[in-house]
């Protein structure tokens, strides 16, 4: 009899997965009549595969050589970076990153938004950095208009700010089409005469990317967020653009150079490599198709592609899942091997170039070795801010690495010249920057003090912003 | 005879007749249980039996739309045909996987030929193409084995689209979960008519 029991519920159980195929549209729980919604937990009951998956972007657990899911502190491991970026924010704080689901936590959190409202501090960033962090920034775009939102200060929209990125960022809530919800995209393309509406359905499964994963710059004056790429989406196209501009983002606190500091130009990046170039779209490999029980969907658990081999690089290529492994951690390996040197003699370089400073150097006679810089640092943070060119168009990546290694090398020569002139032909000494805690020293940062002001911020301030969210329905609870 | 005296002795009437109708359920049941499972059709070369659950169906579809399509059948390609014991062998133990996989709901999302059955199937090229890869090149010389160890390529590794196209994902043929033959109703013929439907 147990026998026959068992049976009958194995066969029914095979029996149902063969009607496994529904259809989700027919069956619509609720219906939005607009186009943005913010709170992403609405689109649950109508969606629950796309939503479940993206929910499991929280999960920091995957591991890989480089840039697994978990947050891991870049300066520690990478003390001269603290040096490059001495005199601006990223110097304090820089982390690998994580999930979707964690932007809003790890910006409020990050020590480069400062702590607005502890001890009368004002705030250090414009309202303009919430751009990428979710369905609340189209939704008060609207609310406020282009311009009074880029001209608000960060911590002003603290309590408006609580989805994090989600549905809404990148599909028409009605109809669920694709659909990029940032302004700055659509600007671009116009200015280099195209639409973003006429782009394929391929096209657009990176463009939804790419509205985020850009270089980009907030205008002087306005903070209002820009895409550089009037003159192409290439390194040199960038330079081009922001030099016609004598624009840079800080002066560098030790050689006074004018720098330009790359954002994440994943997707310029992603063009110039072979997978780019042959059609390949972001989401092919970061959002791989699944079929579950005869439904076919888009996991929108956004992680690394080497996390699911089976349904990322096997869908074309044929080799087993360790080979290609080892095939993304040879390029990504070679890669970091120029990136190595290219810190060190740039870090190096830096030092040096504030030692002729105070040696006596003129401004007549730094203003070479500056340009060199500019040029050596614009390349390594371009390669390097992109996270996952490594692997997207690795020879790109070693291009712009070794004409980074050439310009530092170019600007130690000529400081060793100016040196000479100025009677000095040693060593230059170097100041113990070996780890994370010496550098940030050496440049003047005071760090328990800023973390401890942090913590307050984040104890007093951000709870606050969540408590009037959710009491104004802004954040709902599932 | 005595030993069966002895055990139709160690039974009453009733129990008789209690293990008779026991034992007719389990195996009628059993029987229905294989019929709805279409389990008959796994006996014979018939490719459709190989979508009776839907996760073969991209490589059905792909299949059927290859130039393969027209004469080699599923099981041309992917049981060995040395011998009936080594077909039906290959079959068995090939099936029960692909019955443990979806059972636990395991099947990969681009499913690959395991060793063992990626020597089957070049076994399978070389036979059907023998005279092209013997006589006229001699590509089929060698087996899976040898070409996994590098002594030579295997048939696909030329061959790539051979006959299931580029792309291999469940996901790839989305279009064909309602086209490709579904399995026909359990219910036969004869019945339908006679319950009228």
């Amino acid at each position: 009899m147990v026998v026959v029991f068992i049976l009958g519920l194995l066969a029914s159980s095979l029996m149902e997965r063969r009607a496994e195929v529904v259809s989700v549209f027919n069956n619509k729980r609720t219906i939005f009549t607009d186009s943005i919604v913010s709170q992403n937990e609405k689109f649950k009951a109508d969606y629950p595969r796309e939503y479940n998956t993206w929910a499991m972007t929280e999960d920091t657990s995957f591991e890989s050589k480089y840039n697994g899911s978990e947050e891991v502190d870049v300066l520690e491991q990478r003390p001269e970076m603290v040096i490059l970026w001495a005199g601006y924010a990223f110097s304090r704080n820089y982390n690998t990153p994580r999930g979707h689901k964690h932007a809003l936590d790890d910006m409020r959190k990050i020590l480069r938004t400062g702590n607005p409202g502890i001890d009368g501090d004002a705030d250090m960033q414009p309202a303009t950095c919430w751009t990428c962090k979710g369905p609340d920034v189209p939704r008060m775009m609207r609310e406020l208009g282009l311009d009074t939102y880029y001209h608000m200060r960060w911590s002003e929209l603290g309590n408006e700010m609580v989805n994090t990125i989600g549905c809404s960022d990148c599909h028409d809530a009605r109809t669920m089409e694709l659909r990029p919800a940032r302004p700055a995209l659509y600007e671009a393309f116009e200015r280099r005469g195209l639409n973003v509406k006429d782009a394929t359905y391929q096209e657009m499964r990176s463009l939804v990317c790419a509205q985020c994963h850009v270089e980009y710059y907030f205008k002087k004056g306005t903070d209002y967020l820009t895409f550089p790429w009037d003159k192409g989406l290439t390194l040199e196209d960038a330079e081009a653009y922001y030099d016609e501009l004598d624009y840079y983002d800080y002066i560098h606190s030790l050689s006074k150079t004018p720098i330009l500091k790359a954002q994440h130009p994943g997707y310029e990046m992603s063009l110039q490599g072979i997978h780019g170039q042959r059609g390949v779209s972001c989401a092919d490999c970061h959002m791989p198709y699944m079929s579950e029980g005869g439904v076919k969907y888009t996991d929108h658990h956004i992680m690394s592609p080497l996390a699911n081999i089976d349904r990322t690089c096997q869908t074309c290529h044929r080799q087993d899942a360790e080979t290609l492994r080892k095939n993304v951690y040879e390029r990504q390996d070679k890669c970091t091997e120029v990136r190595n040197r290219a810190e060190k003699e740039l870090a190096t370089a830096h030092i040096e170039a504030k030692f002729a400073i105070d040696n006596g150097a003129t401004e007549a006679e730094m203003k070479p070795i500056q340009d060199l810089l500019r040029k050596s640092q614009w390349r390594w943070d371009y390669a390097i801010a992109s996270h996952g060119a490594t692997f997207h168009a690795p020879q790109e990546v070693t291009r712009l690495l070794s004409h980074s290694v050439d310009f530092a090398h170019q600007a130690r020569l000529q400081i060793v010249k100016v040196l000479a002139k100025h009677g000095f032909t040693g060593d230059i000494p170097m100041p113990d920057v070996s780890t994370k805690a010496k550098a940030q020293q050496y440049i003047g940062l005071d760090m328990p003090k800023l973390e401890e002001k942090n913590q307050r911020f984040m104890d007093e301030i951000v709870p606050k912003w969540i408590e009037d969210a959710k009491a104004k329905g802004k954040l709902i609870d599932l | 005879m005595k030993a069966l005296d002895k055990i139709t002795n160690l039974f009453s009437h009733r129990q008789k007749v209690f293990l008779l109708v026991v034992a007719g359920v389990i195996c009628g049941l059993g029987g229905l249980f294989l019929y709805l499972l279409r389990a008959h059709t796994y006996l014979g070369d018939d490719s459709s039996a190989c979508i009776n659950c839907h996760i073969m169906t991209p490589y059905y579809a792909t299949w059927s739309h290859s130039s393969h399509g027209r004469d080699a059948t599923c099981n041309d390609c992917h049981v060995p045909h040395q011998n009936m014991a080594m077909k039906y062998g290959f079959k068995a133990v090939d099936g029960l996987k692909h019955v443990a996989y979806f059972l636990t709901h395991s099947e990969r999302q681009a499913i690959m030929a395991e060793d063992m059955s990626a020597e089957v199937i070049m076994d399978n090229c070389i036979r059907c193409h023998t005279q092209l890869n013997q006589e006229f090149v001699y590509t089929g010389r060698i087996d899976f084995m040898e070409a996994k160890r590098g002594e030579g390529k295997a048939c696909w590794d030329c061959h790539r689209n051979v006959p299931h196209g580029g792309m291999n994902s469940l996901s790839g043929t989305p279009g064909a979960e309602g086209v490709v033959p579904l399995p026909p109703s359990p219910v036969p013929n004869w019945l339908q008519n006679i319950i009228g439907k």
